[in-house]
């Protein structure tokens, strides 16, 4: 659509309303009403700014209208993703994507320096995906628009998803896990969702510490590519541009953004759930929220005009049926009203709330149901229709005076699949309803008889239980707990010995007298890592002579480093030249030797090795041990029943990307015979249950010779 | 911005709601500047006209100088229950009968006055006599209500195709608003001025003891943010009238009688006490001859009471910690100057760069790199901006943070920028911000409605919000380290927090 288009807004004076809907009474006693007597000039025709829409190679859907009023740009995209494309065992991925993808860099900058550059324009931008959807969002004058646009487009394209901002976005989401009982309202239309829905539902389920817990980097990094790509999005820009030069520069600019990886998921399945009456009990409450509600319709069901007004009528504005009986004529409450349900994507949710007193809460929510049951037993008037008429009418010439709002209405409408004029359709349809036709609509939509309830408030205060509603169910909304950060228990001597014995099986089965003997070994290592999006590969030479020497040479794409450590001193060699270590770093060295496996299992009779109770991990079962006093840090073994191999290794620790604390486990395979003992030949390493590194074994020597210079500085 | 919210974002954006319009200015914007016309009618009520014919429609904001403010003990929570009224109608909208009407309402502020009488006696109260006149202002109540056309005010703003009717109350005003096409421009002047001249408060009773009261128990007692934020101003000023709490006393909120009402309305609601802003398509002349013919109804000029009460210097820290059942929450607050004070942009500066956005200190230090806190920030001008106020820090704790941990978190971020002030590069920002921001807020019709009214009612004179942009431009690092370092001074916080219970012990406690 391009051009101007021009709408005639009706005129509808309050002056020829009052000729078809006097009102009986209502004059009697005083002067009429005197501001029926102004004059209401014809309103001037409203001017429909000229847009464009095109869609760009990579699929992309874009509205650009210009508007030189202020040097301004502002971007904004919708995309169709959603927390309902996120398994149910890690709710809060999309979301934490959604802000990750803002906060955690991107190819070219940090997220800090992200957040310094736009912060120092005063620019904004911002990125979310919810529930039911996505976006992203630019604001800037006009001469910074080349900068935010370029990493807006980073962005969306090539985010870098720094492990420091997951960790923060965890750390968000974990406090407003914790904080979600604080407040009534969110208690309510949390609960109401589940309610309506059913608890585990995509468009009712809730962020839990164990979803949270569970959603790793590779995941964010698999949703943005399987699901936020341009053949997803619908663009709307306004501002301060040249239109023609506006499309190739986003042309340009977003070239580099692949389009989504998967195909576009199915909507989940709206099903019909039961009818139930609920309450929450919150004994600190003076004041009750209450919801009533059934699932609505979509905006393509053919009585979505006279829903739109009957709700008017009941629970919209400040002249609506339950704004005057439960506010103004009873006093039972600051903020009541009702949700037509209707929507364009899902279908609505039908509802209707309350926020009253304890001791008023039963009967109001029976006020709500009486005036609710009224919209379908007896029809509206002639006059409350044609006031909600006119409400919807004289306001109409709003639904254009900004153009985001006109742009955004199209991609709205565009995206769910309404034609370009379903606006004008609405309105045409609203101004020829009959009392009969809002009657018809609300039988066959709203169901008084199958309104759910949810009442969250201090139920001891309140003038009755509601089970004159209907069986009452108590939902118990204690948060469940974060998963129990391992402790070490206290030891006990049957723990003890079984915990030596388990070792003893491991060693046997490693080397028996060779693990016993051992005085120290070569080995080569290959690793594999993705670090911040770039794979890389390490080498490992290490020649280890205990109780206190250890030589390793480190090949890293970015050049060789060696460190040597021997008893109390050592140093490193690296690009930028030597350094000597301090007796911490000397320390933190020799740690990784009293830590390593073959080393705990030689000298295990010194170390505190205590059994746990066996435990069950994807379908296998495994005995446990956990070894204290090899280094800082306990070291838990998950051990093969059969041959008493160790399969996984367990332990706190330091990221070396982030230096935040993470808990590390090495999982061990494919052990086999070389140089000496049975080890294992491949790794991999997980930090918080995210793999971050793997790695084969590529030669291993026990008690080779060693060079008398090795372990000296030179 | 769905999805982008959590709970307490939502929260805590109420509470920055609550300090009016943080200032922001112009630089190359002069023409919108050029474009601002003005009057002023016989009674002192100034007008503001500001046309922007793309869309028939426009916006308007009417700024009465009267917020909680202006209470006196007794009678807190009065501005808010006035702004409640102004939708129960006039002696022309919203009754049967208005001289009937007047009749029963005496009869009953009469029968309220009997009841007060006796509860006021408390425990010697005759419980059977109590009853009795329970009784007697029930039917008088109802009686009155029988001439009520309820919510005519509003269903004809509605039904003429009005948008966004509301109005607020703040600590330092009552703000009233909402959009019209443009072809009602009289129907308007007759609607508004009809409520600001010959309001009638009906409903009174039931409206203060519903509604208001509702509002109370949802934004205060039911809700931690909004009880912590009470408590702190009520505490950091023990004599400024800035200390009582927006939506009243609940004791006062019972208490308050229908005269009491009209005598603050009265006394507040006169032409010069006034300013209304329309912006849109609208030509000056026709707003110039509709308010002649409606607006000087109103009464005016006449003297309105001022706050002569001066907050006296705070000579020590204070502090509440507050034992909830709530996560934990910490706010604290610094004594600063008013919108007037020539340091004003001084201090927006300081509240910009420790607390705005994500490379602020406050966020920076506790949110990104100590993780200690989910949300940290800080802004200038609470509860209100016309006189001295509160510059209002604020961190949301993450989870196992205590939240003495976090206090002093923030205050080492504070003293740090007291002792050393911010760099180049970090006022270089502030300007930049200030300028992007202050064309953003130029741009919808009623936005500008209300800064402009806002600036001529605190400052005087509207221009002002066209010169923030110099001011903040003018800011030297050097007025920052002054600035900051009276500011920030220990004996100068005030510190409210929210510890959490330990329900289970008290469980087991009580078996």
């Amino acid at each position: 659509m391009n051009g101007k288009l021009r709408i005639p807004v009706l005129a509808l004076t309050l002056t020829s309303l009052c000729v078809t809907a006097a009102a009986p009474g209502w004059a009697a006693g005083r002067g009429g009403r005197p501001w029926e007597k102004i004059k209401i000039p014809s309103l001037g025709d409203v001017q429909i700014p000229a847009y464009e829409r095109v869609q760009l190679p990579s699929g992309l859907v874009l509205y650009l209208c210009e508007d030189h009023e202020f040097p301004l740009i502002e971007l904004s995209a919708t995309i169709r993703t959603g927390g309902i494309h996120e398994p149910a065992d890690k709710v809060g991925l999309a979301g934490m994507t959604g802000s990750v993808m803002r906060t955690g860099g991107t190819a070219s900058w940090s997220g800090d320096e992200i957040d310094a550059t736009l912060e120092a324009m005063g620019a904004q931008v911002v990125t979310w995906i919810d529930t039911e959807g996505g976006g992203a969002y630019l604001s800037c004058l006009s001469e910074d628009f080349d900068q935010a646009l370029a990493i807006l487009a980073e962005i969306l394209a090539s985010p870098r998803f720094e492990p420091a901002k997951i960790d923060l976005a965890k750390q968000e989401q974990r406090a407003a896990i914790a904080r979600r009982n604080d407040d009534p309202a969110s208690i309510a239309g949390r609960e109401f969702q589940r309610v309506i829905y059913g608890p585990d539902h995509p468009l009712a389920r809730t962020t839990e510490y164990a979803t949270i817990d569970a959603v790793t980097r590779d995941d964010m990094v698999a949703f943005h590519r399987d699901h936020v790509g341009p053949d997803r999005a619908f663009m709307v820009a306004i501002g301060d541009f040249e239109a023609v030069a506006m499309k190739a520069q986003l042309e340009q600019a977003l070239a580099g953004w692949p389009r989504a990886a998967q195909p576009l998921p199915a909507d989940p399945q709206i099903p019909e759930f039961p009818r139930t009456v609920n309450v929450v009990d919150k004994s600190d409450l003076t004041q009750s929220t209450v919801y009533l509600g059934h699932l609505g319709i979509r905006a393509t069901d053919p009585h979505f005009a006279a829903i739109q007004v009957a709700n008017r009528i009941l629970g919209s504005g400040f002249a609506s049926r339950l704004f005057v009986e439960v506010r103004s004529n009873r006093g039972y409450a600051y903020s009541t009203g009702s949700a037509a349900g209707t929507g364009f994507r899902f279908p609505g949710v039908f509802a209707a709330f309350v926020g009253t007193k304890s001791g008023s809460t039963q009967d109001a929510t029976q006020v709500i149901i009486d005036q609710i049951t009224r919209m379908t037993t007896e029809p509206v008037t002639d006059e409350e229709l044609q006031r909600a008429k006119d409400g919807i009418l004289n306001a109409e010439v709003f639904n254009y005076d900004t153009k985001r709002e006109i742009l955004d209405r199209q991609v709205l409408f565009e995206m769910c699949g309404y034609p370009p004029d379903f606006l004008q359709t609405y309105i045409a349809q609203v101004r020829l309803l009959t009392p009969e036709q809002v009657l018809a609509a609300c039988r066959a939509v709203w169901k008084p008889e199958n309104l759910s309830i949810l009442a969250v408030g201090n139920r001891q205060a309140w003038d009755g239980d509601l089970s004159c509603f209907g069986p009452v169910n108590e939902i118990d909304i204690t948060i469940p707990e974060p998963a129990p950060k391992f402790e070490v228990p206290n030891a006990t001597p049957a723990s003890l010995e079984q915990g030596q014995s388990l070792l003893a099986k491991a060693a046997e089965t490693i080397g028996g007298r060779g693990i016993a003997g051992l005085k120290g070994w070569r080995r080569k290592i290959q690793l594999n890592a993705t670090i911040q999006g770039m794979a890389l590969q390490f080498g490992i030479e290490e020649a280890a002579l205990l109780p206190d020497k250890l030589r390793q040479v480190q090949t890293t794409p970015f050049g060789s480093m060696t460190q040597v450590v021997d008893g109390q001193t050592g140093w490193a060699e690296t690009p930028r030249g030597r350094e000597q270590f301090d007796g911490e770093r000397a320390a933190k060295v020799r740690e990784s030797l009293d830590t390593d496996l073959l080393r705990v299992l030689r000298d295990r009779a010194r170390l505190t090795c205590q059994a746990l109770e066996p435990i069950e991990l994807d379908g296998r079962r495994y005995d446990r041990v956990v070894v204290t006093g090899a280094g800082g840090h306990y070291l838990l073994y998950y051990l093969d029943p059969e041959t008493g191999l160790p399969a996984i290794e367990e332990t706190p620790t330091e990221s070396p990307v982030t230096g935040s604390p993470v808990l590390q486990q090495t999982v061990y395979g494919d052990y086999a015979t070389q140089g000496g003992l049975n080890v294992a030949h491949t790794f991999t390493i997980r930090h918080d249950g995210e793999t971050f590194a793997t790695g084969t074994l590529e030669s291993f020597e026990a008690n080779p010779q060693f060079d008398p210079g090795e372990f000296r500085q030179d | 911005m769905p999805g982008f919210r959590r709970s307490w974002d939502a929260l805590l954006a109420a509470l920055v709601l609550l300090a009016v319009a943080l200032p922001a200015a112009a630089g190359d914007y002069r023409e919108l500047e050029q474009e601002v016309r003005e009057f002023t009618l016989p009674n002192g009520m100034h007008f503001l006209v500001v046309r922007r014919p793309e869309v028939p429609v426009f916006s308007f904001n009417v700024y009465v100088d009267a917020g909680s403010v202006n209470e006196v003990q007794g009678i807190t929570g009065l501005a808010h229950i006035i702004e409640h009224m102004a939708f129960k109608g006039t002696t022309e909208i919203g009754t049967s009968d208005a001289k009937a009407e007047r009749r029963a309402m005496v009869a009953e502020d009469a029968a309220f006055a009997a009841l007060q009488a006796e509860r006021r006696r408390a425990a010697a109260a005759d419980s059977v006599r109590l009853a009795a006149l329970e009784e007697a202002f029930a039917r008088a109540k109802e009686a009155a209500r029988q001439f009520v056309v309820s919510n005519e005010f509003a269903q004809v703003v509605e039904n003429n195709g009005g948008v966004g009717l509301n109005a607020s109350t703040s600590s330092d005003a009552t703000n009233y608003y909402y959009s019209f096409p443009s072809n009602r421009l009289e129907l308007w002047a007759y609607l508004e001025s009809n409520r600001l001249a010959a309001p009638v408060f009906r409903e009174f009773y039931t409206e203060k003891d519903g509604p208001v009261t509702e509002e109370r128990r949802m934004a205060v007692d039911n809700n931690p943010i909004g009880m912590l934020v009470e408590q702190l101003s009520g505490m950091a000023f023990s004599a400024h009238p800035y200390g009582h709490p927006l939506v009243g006393y609940m004791s006062d909120l019972n208490s308050i009688t229908r005269t009491q009402g009209d005598d603050f309305y009265r006394a507040h609601y006169v032409g010069n006490n006034m300013a209304c802003a329309i912006v849109g398509d609208v030509d000056y002349d026709e707003v110039k001859r509709v308010a002649d013919k409606y607006f000087t109804r109103i009464p005016g000029p006449a003297p309105t009471p001022e706050v002569d009460t001066v907050e006296p210097k705070q000579l020590g820290e204070k502090r509440i910690v507050i034992e909830h059942t709530a996560q934990p929450l910490v706010l604290m607050s610094y004594h600063k100057g008013s919108a007037t004070d020539p340091d004003d942009a001084v201090y927006e500066a300081i509240a910009d760069v420790l607390g705005q956005g994500r490379t602020s200190r406050l966020y920076q230090g506790l949110v990104k790199d100590r993780k200690i806190a989910v949300q940290a920030g800080g802004f200038s001008g609470f509860p209100g901006s016309k006189y001295p106020n509160l510059m209002l820090i604020y961190a949301v704790p993450a989870n196992e943070v205590e939240p003495e941990e976090i206090e002093t978190a923030l205050v080492a971020e504070i003293e740090r920028l007291a002792a050393d002030g911010m760099t180049a590069d970090e006022l270089a920002g502030v300007k930049r911000r200030a300028r992007a921001n202050f064309i953003r807020s130029l741009r919808g019709n009623m936005g500008l409605a209300r800064q402009l009214t806002h600036y001529q009612m605190i400052t005087g004179d509207w221009r002002n919000l066209f010169k923030q942009l110099d001011e903040i431009e003018a800011v030297t690092l050097d007025d920052v380290q002054r600035v900051a370092g009276a500011l920030f001074a220990a004996t100068n916080r005030t510190v409210a927090m929210i510890r959490t219970r330990d329900q289970g012990a008290e469980q087991a406690a009580a078996r």
